[in-house]
Order: C-alpha cells, then sequence, then structure tokens
C-alpha cells in the first residue's frame, strides 16, 4: 500500500523537485500540499504549488493555504524570494485554487482521520515549520496520527546558507521548531550536512530534459533560470536539491544513512535559529530525531531526475528490430 | 441600544466566575460564546467549571466552545489561589449542558470571520492566558478585521508581578501568546495588576454581595470569601484583587476608569523576566502605542457596580 504524505511546502525551486518526485513515485499517495509562507510569499507560493499539480496532470490533489507569517520572528524572505510565482513561460498557468479549508485545520483534520481509521499519515515538512506547529497545538492528539515527519532543515556541522548559524527553514520561524522538535513525534531530518553532498550538474538537467516530458522540462528550466551552483563553496560544478530528499528517503531510504539524535534550536539572541544536535547522549535528553548524515549522491541525483522525467513524457519509443507483433 | 457582541475567552477560576456571572445578568452585552483555555486550571477542569458556572447563572444557551491545552512554547502552568477545582470549596453540580463539538480557535476564526465580512466587530474579553486568540491570529490573520478591541486582564506595569518578581500569571503562562496579541495592531485596553490592585474584595464587601444576590448568593459568597488573599501587607487589607471582573466593569461602566495610552512589550525570551509587560510611558522606543492602560480606577464606584449587577439574580424574571 502507497505511503500517505501531506507535503507542507513553500514552493520555491527545490520543493518544486519535491513535489514532482513524489507526484512521479506511485509509492506514495499524496493526501494533500499545503503551503506555508517562506521562500517565497504565501501566495506566490500557493500559485507555485497550483501550478506545479496542474503540470504533472495532478489537479485531484488538494492544496490549502496555511500561515502567511512564522509564529513570532518577522519574516525572513528566502535568498530565491524574488523568484516569485513560477515564470509561465517555464510552468505554464493555472486556474486550479486552493481550497478554502486552512493548512492547518486540513493537517488536523487528516491525522484524526487517519487515527480514527487506525493509520497514520507521514508529513513531508519542507518549508518553515509554522503549519505543522499550528496544527499541533490545535489539537496536540494529532500527533498520534503521524507516523513521521520528514523535515528538510537545519545544520550542523556545515555553515548555513542563509545565516552562517542557521538554515533557512528554522531560521525562518524556529518557535515552531521548537514545537515540532518537542512534539513527540518521530522526526527524521535532512540537514544541510547532507543536503549539500549531492550537486545536481549540466548532466542532470539534460537527463531530465531526456525524455521531453513537462515536469522533466520545467524543472530543468527552474533549476537554469535560478542557478544554485556555487563552485566557490561547493568546490565543484553543480546546485544542491535540498527538499526533494525528504520524498527520496521515503522511496529508498537506503540511499541515507543517519544516527538517532537529540536535536533542538536556540530561540533568542543573535543565533537564533541556529540548530543543535547531540549525538553522544551529553545533554541528558532522549533522542527525538534521526538525523540524516550521508547520501547516495549518484543514486540520489539519478531518483530525482528519472522519476520527474517520467512525469507525462510518451512512452519509451521501442527500437524497431524488437516491435512486438500485435 | 443594540447589545455589545463580546466572546469571553477565560480560565476558570474564582474571579474569572464572578465576571462571567456579572455578564450573564447584563443586557448590554451579546455573549456569542466562551472560550475556556488553558490557565488558573488544566484545560478539562476548566471547561467544567465554566459549564458550571453557565448553569449556576442560568445561561446555558450561551455556547462553550473548549480552547488550548496548553501554552505555544511553555510547560503550562496553574494558578496557585482558587482551590483544587479552581472554584475555591464551592461545589457545584455536574454540568448537564455539553460543550460544543468545534474548538475555541475554530469558533473564534469562523465567527470573527463572519463578523469581519458583516463589518461589526467582535469585543473579545479575556480573562485568560491570550493563547486561543493568538492561535486564531496566526491562522487566520484576517479575523484581526473582526475584532472591535481586545478587553484584557493581564500584565503588571508599575506594580510587581504576581506569580513571580516581574510577570503577572496569565501574561507569563504564555508570553508568546500575549506578545502575538500585543503585535497585532488590535486596539487593547489592558487591565493589569496596576488597576486590579486598586479593588480588594473584602470580607466586609462579601457579606454585601452576600444579602443582595438572591438564588446565587451562597455559592457567590463561598466564592468570594475563599479569595481572600490574606495578605494586609501586601493589599493594605483583608480580601483579594477583582482581576477579571474589571474587564466586564469596564465595558459597562467605562466612567469608573482612566486609562493611558502607550506602546507595550512582553518579554519572553528572558527567563528572570518571563512575561513581564512593559510600557513605553514617555516614548523611549519610537513604536506607536498599541494599548490603553488602565492606570486608575474608582474602587468604590466599582464595587457598588458589581453589587447592583448581581442583585439581578434576586430580582422576578432571572432564570
Amino acid at each position: 500500500m502507497a505511503v500517505e504524505i501531506i507535503i507542507d511546502t513553500d514552493p520555491g525551486v527545490d520543493d518544486a523537485a519535491a513535489i514532482l518526485l513524489a507526484l512521479a513515485s506511485p509509492e506514495l499517495a499524496v493526501l494533500g500540499v499545503t503551503v506555508v509562507a517562506g521562500n517565497v510569499g504565501l501566495e506566490a507560493s500557493v500559485r507555485n504549488a497550483c501550478k506545479l499539480l496542474t503540470l504533472a496532470g495532478r489537479r485531484d490533489i488538494p492544496v490549502h493555504a496555511g500561515a502567511s507569517r512564522p509564529l513570532l520572528r518577522d519574516q525572513v524572505m528566502g535568498k530565491y524570494a524574488h523568484i516569485g510565482v513560477f515564470p509561465d513561460q517555464i510552468v505554464p498557468p493555472t486556474d486550479l485554487l486552493p481550497r478554502q479549508v486552512s493548512a492547518i485545520s486540513f493537517i488536523a483534520d487528516q491525522a484524526r482521520l487517519a487515527i480514527s481509521e487506525g493509520r497514520r499519515i507521514t508529513i513531508c515538512a519542507i518549508g518553515p515549520l509554522t503549519n505543522i506547529a499550528l496544527a499541533l497545538r490545535l489539537d496536540p492528539d494529532i500527533a498520534q496520527g503521524i507516523d513521521r515527519i520528514a523535515i528538510m532543515g537545519g545544520t550542523f556541522a556545515t555553515p548555513g546558507h542563509r545565516m552562517p548559524w542557521s538554515e533557512y527553514n528554522i531560521l525562518a520561524d524556529p518557535h515552531a521548531a521548537a514545537i515540532v522538535f518537542a512534539s513527540g513525534v518521530p522526526l527524521i531530518l535532512f540537514p544541510l550536512d547532507v543536503t549539500l553532498q549531492a550537486l545536481f550538474t549540466q548532466t542532470d538537467l539534460a537527463e531530465l530534459e531526456a525524455a521531453n516530458g513537462p515536469a522533466g522540462r520545467a524543472l530543468a528550466g527552474l533549476l537554469r533560470s535560478f542557478d544554485r551552483s556555487d563552485i566557490q563553496r561547493y568546490g565543484r560544478p553543480g546546485g544542491p536539491i535540498h527538499d526533494a530528499m525528504t520524498i527520496a528517503f521515503l522511496l529508498q531510504p537506503r540511499l541515507f544513512t543517519g544516527s538517532d539524535a537529540a536535536i533542538g534550536v536556540t530561540l533568542c539572541g543573535p543565533t537564533a535559529g541556529q540548530t543543535w544536535m547531540d549525538p553522544y547522549g551529553k545533554s541528558g535528553l532522549p533522542p527525538n530525531a534521526v538525523v540524516m548524515r550521508e547520501v547516495d549522491e549518484a543514486a540520489y541525483r539519478r531518483l530525482v531526475t528519472t522519476r520527474i522525467a517520467r512525469i507525462g513524457a510518451a512512452p519509451h519509443p521501442i527500437p524497431e528490430g524488437r516491435k512486438i507483433k500485435a | 441600544m443594540t447589545a455589545i457582541p463580546i466572546i469571553i475567552d477565560c480560565d476558570p477560576g474564582i474571579d474569572d466566575s464572578i465576571a462571567l456571572l456579572t455578564a450573564f445578568v447584563s443586557p448590554e452585552l451579546d455573549i456569542l460564546g466562551i472560550t475556556p483555555v488553558s490557565g488558573n486550571q488544566p484545560l478539562p477542569q476548566a471547561l467544567r467549571n465554566t459549564l458550571q458556572i453557565c448553569e449556576l447563572g442560568g445561561r446555558n444557551d450561551i455556547p462553550v466552545f473548549p480552547g488550548c491545552t496548553r501554552p505555544l512554547l511553555r510547560e503550562p502552568i496553574y494558578g496557585q489561589f482558587h482551590g483544587d477545582t479552581g472554584l475555591g470549596n464551592t461545589r457545584l453540580p455536574e454540568p448537564v449542558k455539553p460543550p460544543e463539538t468545534i474548538g475555541a480557535v475554530d469558533f473564534l476564526i469562523d465567527r470573527l470571520t463572519l463578523a469581519a465580512d458583516a463589518g461589526h466587530g467582535i469585543t473579545l474579553c479575556c480573562l485568560g492566558p491570550l493563547t486561543n486568540i493568538a492561535m486564531a491570529l496566526r491562522i487566520d490573520p484576517r479575523i484581526a478585521a473582526g475584532i472591535e478591541r481586545v478587553v484584557m486582564m493581564g500584565g503588571a506595569y508599575r506594580e510587581p508581578g504576581n506569580r513571580t518578581m516581574t510577570a503577572e500569571f496569565n501574561m507569563l503562562v504564555d508570553p508568546h501568546a500575549a506578545h502575538v496579541v500585543f503585535s497585532s495592531g488590535i486596539p487593547i485596553v489592558a487591565l493589569s495588576l496596576d488597576a486590579t490592585h486598586q479593588v480588594i474584595l473584602g470580607p466586609e464587601h462579601v457579606s454585601q454581595f452576600a444579602r443582595v444576590s438572591g438564588r446565587i448568593a451562597d455559592r457567590l459568597a463561598e466564592l468570594m470569601a475563599f479569595w481572600d488573599r490574606n495578605q494586609v501587607e501586601r493589599y493594605g487589607s483583608r480580601g483579594g484583587p477583582l482581576h477579571d471582573p474589571l474587564v466586564i466593569a469596564w465595558l459597562l461602566a467605562p466612567r469608573l476608569f482612566q486609562t493611558r495610552r502607550a506602546r507595550v512589550f512582553v518579554e519572553y525570551e528572558s527567563e528572570l523576566c518571563m512575561g513581564q509587560t512593559i510600557a513605553d510611558w514617555y516614548d523611549k522606543s519610537g513604536q506607536e502605542p498599541n494599548a490603553d492602560i488602565v492606570t486608575q480606577v474608582d474602587a468604590e464606584g466599582v464595587i457598588a457596580f458589581f453589587l447592583d449587577r448581581l442583585s439581578r439574580y434576586a430580582a422576578k424574571g432571572v432564570a
């Protein structure tokens, strides 16, 4: 049976890759896409989510708009906030609209429904954690209906990309992160330490476009337009696709190695938004997360590119000599 | 005159109960709902107490919506002066009326959205920690347009705190929620300890209330008698401060209060000063005022006001 997931997201280019990878994967049943303000403002994020679902031919999946700002801190926009709504020539426009119900109510309702039916849902959290924190506070019982939350967020040994001490999703709403970290729901964390191990190069973009599918073409177009490579920083060509790791993990957990740790987040002072982890039990706190440390880069890149390339693409042409007689 | 539409957000609590019983017999107020929150008591007890007070006051027509079971970030703490049940030694019958099935936060969002669309704001009477209100504001910021004002019991400006050296209880329980409300731009009237410590309900008042309040007299006198802090050094006399009821008195008899506008900040980072409310009396912050802080209360006038209101339970026709 397919793993039921909610994708909580602020698309965002690497969010787009995560969403498309999920939609390309029959192992996952996407119950809904819940949107939060983050990389770009809430309205643009909602538009982008609707555009991506339309692009992938999955208008049946509901989009729900969530929090338009963090719990307490002023909004910090993403480094790529200028993207706004994806350009129409890369991701075509759509008339798909978000549903009336808020993202927070949707998450709570789905978790409660799962509890009543003896199921559990998985949440892939690839934006600031505001929606999930609000849902957990709206109805703390829903924690019982959440199997685990796969979070792209945080950084430990690697300097942050938005501030030196902090990864963007956690920096944007550290209070929400604190609520989710303390929720008791099993967490799987993909910090920058692991997401920066996989860099997508021109070869990968060509791979995305090889089958001439609309999703592959669009994602390649986004990655070309909003280039994330930084050879000075990464020491080699290519740019990261952080968010898709949460989805890739659900598909092929063996691509990743991680360890149990107590994790937390600093809430005040100049380094607010800094994440810490305690793999050695120094704090006396019980582990609340599996923190991913390593990824099989080649396999991850292949998984992302081949699956997304396939969406909506014509079936592989069968070579002449091997045609099967009707 | 059309009644003022209000929602009472509370955590009963003895003084909350007196506030509710007063609002119940005030036709100038249209109580759209009551939204208990974790505060003086854990939510299940606060909810049960609310329902019991509704029954005592004969107002089972008012819907009661269960609110948040804990503060946004901090671990819950509870009141120290309300006895084991939150209602002192007063024993009330099992409530017959059930709470509503939808939660307080959803009710606030739905009802305030309607109010925003209709252009008729609702007044929020906040007697407890501000968790429900902050949650509703963060889930749907558009509801701010449906709030006429927040009249809150909370904070301490020139007075010291009552739970820590620096913090009043409601602010300390959920300082993050208080920050959300104070930074929301919604008009706020703040009845802090500066105001509530001016109105001490003493033993002599208790017997006065017992004489006039008809069918609720015994219960009301029990509640009020339990409220006596017996801390003459601190309050200047026997008795206890009439915190939460002042919110209702301000709405109905504003002439008994003097206010001063100022910017209010809530400390939510320092453990030593957690929940402290700071008023910018002399424009040091350069930020616009966000609250009318009650500075002076006509204490005798307020006691007379409550005697008049609660005597309505003796009148014929009051359920």
